[in-house]
């Protein structure tokens, strides 16, 4: 199966926007004529991954190339260099060029920088007086599908630059997304924004369009309805709490990179030791796309019957004559085996980790910090987990969520844990503390925390949940609804402000914007092309909706809002983009002062 | 203003990490204890950085007389650990002292030391 997803279902034409970024692509390879060697930054080069087969590069005479140190080993004369714009790959790249010069190589050399230039990275070149040698392009990847329905703007630390070193550059990248977009899906009429950097975005939209109007006349009646906005810094406490939907913990557990996940030939039933093996998680497959945002416990038991029911009819078959058709259902049914073994390993190989008494031990200690009632308990056992030196990763998830519960540790409680985590891990995670505590993310308590408010007035913990029958988003954690999809559920139904007093409480400011002229068309009203359009005008309102995670989402969440689209009473659908695909982890890794 | 500055001086012993010139990194981590104690926000920063600099020195002593060139740079309790896991109580009893090692980290650090080399006589015996 292949790891690039396909779109055909989506609610959107997401493979028309694919195919717009593999056209842009291969038109920069044509312009370059002849055999070349096309270098490109790892990072990069995994997010490709997903938009294009390398095949088809090297249909376009492309040799392929990671950047980094190393100079570049090959006979082209012709050097395609496709990066980022950061300062280090640029670095890079000049030494591959000093190093020809010096042997007397001669070479021409492109840069092309994603998704665009900037005086920065041009100004190294200069200095390093090679700058004449180089034809410099763009080439404009703002945005691409990972799924038929989330999109990623594939910026990686969008999320520490913004809020520890006030870098606001990735919001103008995402802005830009939205608006490139609209030329194509309309001008999307109603925005809700919260926090700093979603009203930023919002307000960078505006100026993008005052600048380069979408001309509205072109593009019919606007295929996405709302736009909400939602800044990872409004909501840190889902991402801390350990997912557990099928996807989630797979990220938790294996981490997906790229829509996939790679794990030992063993894990798989292959013979081949010590081999890794690399398995697509996406759509295409349609036992994951079934199961993915189930409660993992739920999973368990669908696989078992799944295979159970192949078993009985396979007895069937063997045991009575069955006429043709039958036996044809029977053989479609063994089509789905692949799948199904695929998954039974995953699941068995997530079991190992879930079945320990340890992971019950902290989705407990998880649980009791966000009911927010024991304080001496959660305090107890964060210092216990460090006292044994458990990993700082894992203990710092949950001093961060206990930290934002209680809006900040009283100082000696504060003081405390600090030097203990000093005295554990050592002195150079006094980084990772200021890191922490300029982010907000553990702090000295200053005033009483509203936590409780937010729990209560927004149902946050739902006592009884029936994670097999759902009716509320509340059973992704077994119990805990994420608060940022509530926040969605609130501003889809009503906007802010049914709920402005709670969301006065979350960091950040919020917006509320309508735009175009499109407040009295009704969809009904309307004929506009395209089939998927007039099937969502045929069945009556689904409107849909676009929420953008600024700093990152989570699987969980995903699945929190397809578990709302799902829902057939209440008429939307949802679409995901957010600046990557995060979890607490990796997160607060980024964080983490590992020395360098 | 001074938190800045304190920090451009705290940063400059992390990057020479790994020399063996270990005089002025302590040094530079004194000067920025200093800098700390100049205001009165910064308390625990000054204290963390003194402690630092007497982790290094009392590192630098137990690797001169173990001649094991092991202990610096890692972390007090990772120190207590590496000692009692080369029998060398006393050392491991200094640092605990030195730096107020509370009773509890100090159980979980010599059980689990103790068990790495599979004591199990003196494991039971504590």
């Amino acid at each position: 199966m292949a790891q690039i997803p396909n779109l055909d279902n989506s609610p959107l034409n997401f493979a028309s926007l694919r195919e717009q970024s593999q056209r842009e692509l291969l038109s920069i390879l044509k312009n370059i004529r002849g055999s070349k060697c096309m270098v490109i930054d790892p990072k990069l080069g995994g997010s490709l991954s997903l938009l294009i087969q390398t095949s088809l590069l090297k249909e376009n005479g492309a040799e392929l190339r990671h950047l980094s140190a190393e100079p570049v080993q090959t006979d082209c004369l012709k050097v395609l260099y496709l990066v980022r714009p950061q300062l280090n790959l640029v670095k890079l790249i000049s030494s591959n060029i000093q190093n020809d010069i010096s042997k007397g190589v001669q070479r021409e050399y492109f840069v092309y920088f994603v998704p665009r230039r900037t005086v920065a990275c041009e100004k190294i070149f200069e200095e390093e007086k090679i700058h004449h040698l180089l034809t410099f392009g763009e080439y404009p990847l703002y945005v691409m599908p990972l799924d038929e329905d989330v999109l990623s703007f594939e910026l990686d630390f969008g999320y520490k630059e913004c809020l520890v070193e006030g870098d606001t550059s990735s919001l103008w990248h995402v802005a830009k997304a939205i608006h490139k977009m609209e030329f194509s899906l309309g001008v999307i009429p109603n925005i809700r924004a919260k926090g700093k950097a979603s009203t930023k975005v919002a307000e960078i939209l505006n100026s993008l369009h005052a600048e380069e109007p979408v001309n509205t006349s072109d593009t019919g009646v606007p295929e996405i309805s709302n736009l909400i906005l939602l800044d990872r810094e409004v909501d840190m406490v889902t991402p801390m709490c350990f997912q557990l939907t099928y996807e989630g913990l797979l990220d938790e557990i294996l981490q997906i990179n790229n829509g996939a996940v790679e794990v030992d030939a063993a894990v798989m039933g292959a013979q081949q030791d010590g081999k890794k093996i690399k398995i697509p998680l996406n759509s295409s497959d349609k036992l994951y796309k079934e199961i993915r945002d189930l409660n993992f416990e739920v999973v368990v038991q669908v696989l078992r019957q799944k295979a159970t029911s192949i078993q009985q009819d396979y007895a069937e078959v063997k045991s009575t004559s069955q006429s043709v058709s039958e036996l044809k259902d029977f053989v479609k049914k063994l089509n789905s085996l692949p799948e199904i073994a695929r998954h039974v390993n995953l699941a068995q190989h997530l079991q190992s980790f879930t079945c320990k008494p340890s992971f019950h031990g902290r989705l407990d200690i998880e649980q009791t910090i966000l009911e927010a009632q024991n304080y001496e308990i959660c305090f107890e056992y964060i210092e216990e987990m460090i006292h044994k030196q458990e990993s700082l990763v894992s203990v710092l998830r949950l001093l961060v969520l206990f930290s934002i519960t209680n809006g900040g540790l009283p100082k000696k409680n504060f003081d405390y844990l600090r030097r203990e985590i000093l005295h554990s891990y050592g002195f150079e995670h006094m980084f990772t503390l200021y890191n922490l505590e300029k982010a907000g993310l553990f702090k000295k308590q200053e005033v009483k925390s509203n936590w409780p408010t937010v729990t209560k007035a927004l149902q946050l913990i739902v006592d009884d949940t029936d994670t097999a029958n759902p009716n509320d988003i509340a059973y992704i954690f077994s119990g805990y609804a994420p608060l940022s999809i509530r926040i969605v559920q609130h501003a889809i139904r009503s906007g802010w402000r049914s709920v402005e007093e709670i969301i006065k409480l979350l960091p950040g400011p919020h917006l509320d914007m309508k735009r175009g002229g499109y407040s009295n068309i009704s969809s009904s009203d309307t004929v506009h092309g395209g089939q998927s359009n007039l099937d969502r005008v045929a069945d009556g309102r689904r409107s849909l909706t676009l929420v953008v995670f600024i700093g990152g989402v989570t699987f969980a969440e995903i699945a929190a809002l397809r578990f709302l689209s799902s829902q057939v009473g209440l008429g939307y659908d949802f679409i995901v983009a957010a600046t990557k695909i995060v979890n607490g982890n990796s997160l607060l890794e980024t964080m983490i002062n590992n020395g360098s | 203003f001074c938190w800045k500055e304190s920090w451009d001086i705290e940063k400059n012993p992390m990057a020479s990490k790994g020399t063996p010139l270990h005089g002025p990194r302590i040094k530079l981590i004194e000067k920025a204890q200093n800098l700390f104690a100049e205001t009165k926000e910064h308390l625990f920063e000054s204290k963390a950085a003194e402690e630092h600099a007497k982790l290094l020195r009392i590192q630098h002593e137990i690797e001169v007389s173990t001649k094991q060139a092991i202990f610096m740079d890692s972390s007090i309790s990772d120190t207590i650990r590496t000692c009692i896991v080369l029998g060398n109580h006393r050392a491991a009893m200094k640092v605990r002292t030195e730096f107020k090692v509370s009773e509890k980290r100090w159980y979980w650090l010599k059980a689990f030391a103790l068990s790495t080399i599979r004591d199990w006589d003196a494991l039971e015996k504590f």
